[in-house]
């Protein structure tokens, strides 16, 4: 029987995965491009480095990311200032648009992106990050996971290539691919927050003590910071 | 021209709902962005269609709206080539609405603002000592330390609209997120009490700083207590400027500090 559970999580930490994989093919597209631009004209301070038709990426059939792009390294020595080259589709699938945050300190709604995990993770470390679920607060102000992966050209760091995903979007996909029965689980990031849960005893969002990170078969998701935890069944409809 | 997109710029062109009195409700909000810098001095505002489009107002409306904003001096309007609307950021003006709308308002409407602020922020405080990480409220504690040195009373209030923000945030939650921006757009039509009290500030700081303690020992019933009160002290506060203007005797000198 406690195969049959490994064997599940497996399954399970497999599917979330293939996901997660999926999207950092597309990270993997938009880092190419920028280190093809910077190789060929360097790294200007006025002028976009991705070329627009990296924004196609995100009506690629099947793609889970809403949005995409380069989020500059500033080099105020060099002229060059906090920067995003994001694009970024509707809700509702309509229309791509570049995201065009606050970036002036003085202001309420401020993106001060330097200072976000998904910025600096891959910064500091020099390796992909998955950041989130978080509220993306004076950016996408969505709810979303973000990859993001460090690119690195002769001048050093430029900055990171990234994707969101909004939570809502990544659990309807993890489900689907699952099929119909799961086993109740959470899948948990490095902080030890709920990415996502198929029991009713844990939200997304959620944080757990250290103490309170239920037992269970655990899977590790390769790539990522996140782990798969099989727990008990429990129902809270059955009075 | 491109519009930036962030989540309280959005809020700024977000659709009104005030019904009547609407160029008023326009130029209120225009204000408002101006006073928490999410318009700034000498930017260009969308064309007048854009502009009605987003805020759901008839052209009529927009254009009185941009014409009792040129004549308080908060948008100039240049012609031909490279023309348009462009804010100008005026503190005394800025001032000068604020106490206006003060007066407008009654001290029922400031305790309805402050009862809806009360439960939006409690709710995220309680949430925010479940669900915030280390990383987060070591960043709300970093906001609680700015506002604390913020050197002029406008760059108090942007910090302190921050901290509730940043605090929504933590929360997990997109929609109290959204809800907070909103209320900043409100409250910024509001003198700001530290203006006329400078001593204010510091109950302010302490206030915020002991909400974030009870978040980090993730003291939920704590963190959601403190932040009713504190927000009910506020509003006191502002009930209080309120009934001073009722003599007629408006400070005029401390109208003229509240963005400086």
């Amino acid at each position: 029987m406690t195969s049959g559970r490994a064997g599940e999580a497996a399954r399970v930490a497999a599917a979330v995965s293939g996901l997660v994989e999926q999207v950092f093919a597309t990270v993997d597209r938009v880092h190419e491009a920028v280190l093809r631009s910077v190789e060929r004209s360097g790294l200007p301070a006025t002028r976009w480095v991705l070329p627009e038709g990296v924004q196609l990426l995100l009506r690629a059939p099947g793609q889970l990311a809403v949005g995409l792009g380069l989020v500059v390294a500033p080099r105020a020595e060099e002229g060059l200032p906090l920067r995003l080259e994001w694009w970024q589709a509707d809700p509702d699938g309509g229309e791509v648009h570049t995201l065009e945050p606050d970036l002036r300190p003085s202001s309420l709604g401020y993106y001060d992106y330097t200072t976000a995990p998904w910025f600096d993770v891959p910064r500091r470390t020099g390796r992909r990050h998955v950041f989130g679920p978080h509220v993306d607060v004076h950016g996408t102000g969505r709810y979303v996971l973000t990859l993001t992966e460090p690119v690195l050209a002769g001048c050093g760091f430029v900055g990171v290539a990234g994707a969101d995903v909004p939570v809502r979007r990544f659990e309807t996909s993890v489900l689907r691919r699952l099929g119909g029965a799961v086993a109740p689980f959470l899948l948990l990031n490095d902080e030890d927050r709920v990415v996502l849960s198929t029991s009713p005893g844990w939200l997304v969002g959620d944080l757990l003590a250290a103490d309170a990170v239920p037992e269970g078969p655990v899977a590790g998701i390769g790539g990522t910071p996140w782990r798969l935890v099989l727990v008990d069944a429990r129902s809270r409809l059955d009075a | 021209m491109q519009l930036l997109s962030g989540d309280a710029r959005r809020a700024v062109f977000a659709p009104l709902d005030d019904g009547a009195l609407r160029s008023e409700a326009v130029v209120r909000r225009v204000g408002s962005a101006i006073a928490l810098g999410l318009l700034a001095d000498g930017e260009q505002l969308p064309t007048e269609t854009d502009l009605a489009t987003m805020l759901k107002v008839s052209t009529v409306t927009l254009r009185e709206a941009l014409a009792e904003l040129r004549k308080l001096g908060l948008v100039e309007t240049r012609r031909g080539r490279g023309g348009g609307s462009f804010v100008r950021a005026r503190d005394d003006v800025l001032a000068e609405l604020a106490e206006a709308r003060l007066v407008e308002l009654g001290t029922t409407d400031l305790r309805e603002l402050g009862d809806v602020h009360a439960a939006v922020a409690a709710a995220a405080a309680r949430l925010a000592a479940v669900r915030a990480s280390r990383t987060e409220i070591a960043r709300l504690r970093d906001i609680v330390d700015r506002l604390a040195s913020a050197g002029s009373v406008t760059g108090q209030r942007r910090i302190d609209g921050r901290y509730y923000i940043e605090l929504a945030a933590c929360a997990q939650s997109v929609r109290l997120t959204m809800q907070e921006m909103d209320l900043h757009l409100e409250l910024g039509q509001l003198p700001w009490p530290p203006a006329h009290s400078p001593g204010l500030l510091d109950v302010i700081v302490a206030g915020h700083r002991a909400v974030v303690d009870a978040i980090e020992h993730r003291d939920a019933a704590s963190a959601r207590a403190l932040t009713e009160a504190h927000i009910e002290t506020r509003t006191l506060w502002s009930v209080e400027l309120r009934l001073q203007r009722l003599g007629g005797a408006a400070p005029a000198a401390g109208s003229r500090r509240e963005v400086s």
